[in-house]
C-alpha cells in the first residue's frame, strides 16, 4: 500500500478510501447485543454440534457436520469478543494438537483392531461389547476433532494473514 | 413437482443469479449464503439430510464467515451500479457449459423412481439389509462412511489434516499465534 500523503484531505475519493481503510483496521465492533446473543447461543450450538457428532451413528449427521458446528462456536465467540483476544484465550499450539489428536484417534482405532488380529479398521475384531458401534463413534469423534480444528485454524489463519505481514506492520 | 419444491428451486436459481450479477462483493457473498441455504433445503427435499446438514454448516455458515473475513481486508470500490456489466464472451462460455451439462439430464431417472440404478443395485440392497447387524448403527450412511468405507474416510480426514498443515505452510507460521 503506497502511503502517498494527500495534499488536500477533502478529496472525496481519498477520504472514502481512508474511511474504508480505517474500517478494515478494526473489523471488530464492541456490540453488547452481539456479545449477549453469543453468550446465550454458544452453549446450545456447542451442544448441537456434539449431538450431531455423537448421534451421527443413529440419525443424520456425523463427524464432519458436527465438527463444523463445534468449530462455529469459536468463530461466533471470535466475532463477538474480537479475534485477537479469542486467539490468545485458545493457547497457540492447541489447534495443531487437536488436529493431530483427531487423526491419531482415527488411526488408533484402526491399529487397535489390527493388534487384536483383525484387519485395519475391522471394529468387530476388538473384544468389546458392541465394538462396531463404539468403534464407529470413536472414529466420528476423531473426524469431528480434525474438522473443528481445521475450521477454526482457517478462520484464525485468514484473520492474521501471512507471517511476513507482521514484520511489515511493525516497521 | 410440489409447490414447495418449485418455490425452493426458484429461490436457489434467483440467489445464484444474484451471486453472479451483483456488483458489490458483500451483497454477492450474502446472496451466496442464501443460495447455499436453498441448496441445503433441496437436499432435504431429496431425502439426503446428511448432505443437507453439511451444505448448511459449511456452505451457508463457515464459507460465508471466511469470505467476509477476507473482504474485510480489502477496499470496496465505490460504485453506483447495482449489477456488473456482463462480458458477452464469458456469458457465451457459461451458456455452452450449461447446455453441455444439460444434455445429460434426460439420462437421469426421475426423483424417487423405483427403477433407478441406485435403488435396484445389489450393493444398495446389501447395505440396507446388513448394515444394522454388521455395523451396529441405525444410520446406513454412517455405516457405509465409517465401517464399509472406513479406509476412504480415514483418507478424507487426512485430507482435512493436510489442508490445515498446508494453511500453516502457506501463511509461513509454525502455530496460529
Amino acid at each position: 500500500m503506497s502511503a502517498v500523503a494527500a495534499p488536500d484531505g477533502d478529496d472525496p475519493e481519498e477520504s472514502e478510501s481512508q474511511r474504508q481503510r480505517e474500517r478494515a483496521d478494526r473489523p471488530y465492533v464492541e456490540s453488547p447485543i452481539i456479545m449477549a446473543t453469543v453468550r446465550i447461543v454458544a452453549p446450545f450450538v456447542f451442544t448441537l454440534g456434539a449431538f450431531v457428532m455423537f448421534h451421527g451413528a443413529d440419525s443424520a449427521g456425523g463427524g464432519f457436520q458436527g465438527g463444523v458446528i463445534v468449530g462455529t462456536v469459536i468463530l461466533m465467540v471470535a466475532i463477538a469478543f474480537g479475534v485477537e483476544p479469542t486467539r490468545d484465550w485458545l493457547s497457540a499450539s492447541l489447534l495443531t494438537t487437536l488436529v493431530v489428536v483427531g487423526v491419531a484417534l482415527f488411526m488408533g482405532v484402526g491399529l487397535t483392531a489390527l493388534a487384536f488380529g483383525g484387519a485395519f479398521l475391522e471394529y468387530t475384531a476388538i473384544p468389546v461389547h458392541h465394538a462396531s458401534k463404539y468403534g464407529i463413534e470413536l472414529v466420528e469423534v476423531g473426524i469431528g476433532i480434525v474438522v473443528s480444528g481445521a475450521v477454526v485454524g482457517l478462520f484464525f489463519g485468514l484473520a492474521s494473514g501471512h507471517a511476513g505481514d507482521d514484520a511489515e506492520a511493525e516497521s | 413437482m410440489t409447490p414447495v419444491e418449485a418455490v425452493v428451486l426458484a429461490f436457489v436459481v434467483g440467489a445464484a443469479l444474484a451471486t453472479a450479477l451483483l456488483r458489490d462483493v458483500l451483497a454477492s457473498i450474502i446472496a451466496f449464503a442464501a443460495y447455499s441455504l436453498g441448496v441445503a433445503v433441496v437436499w432435504l427435499l431429496l431425502r439426503a439430510p446428511d448432505v443437507g446438514l453439511t451444505e448448511a454448516a459449511v456452505g451457508a455458515g463457515v464459507t460465508t464467515v471466511l469470505f467476509l473475513l477476507t473482504i474485510a481486508k480489502t477496499v470496496r470500490p465505490a460504485s453506483e451500479d447495482l449489477f456488473v456489466d456482463v462480458d458477452p464472451t464469458a456469458l457465451g462460455v457459461s451458456a455452452l457449459l450449461v447446455a453441455a451439462l444439460g444434455t445429460t439430464l434426460s439420462a437421469l431417472p426421475p426423483v424417487g423412481s423405483s427403477s433407478a440404478p441406485v435403488a435396484t443395485s445389489r450393493v444398495t440392497a446389501y447395505y440396507l439389509e446388513n448394515a444394522y447387524h454388521e455395523a451396529g448403527v441405525k444410520n446406513a450412511v454412517t455405516a457405509v462412511l465409517a465401517a464399509y468405507r472406513g479406509f476412504d474416510t480415514l483418507g478424507e480426514a487426512v485430507v482435512v489434516f493436510a489442508g490445515f498443515v498446508g494453511l500453516l505452510v502457506v501463511l509461513d507460521r509454525g502455530v496460529l499465534a
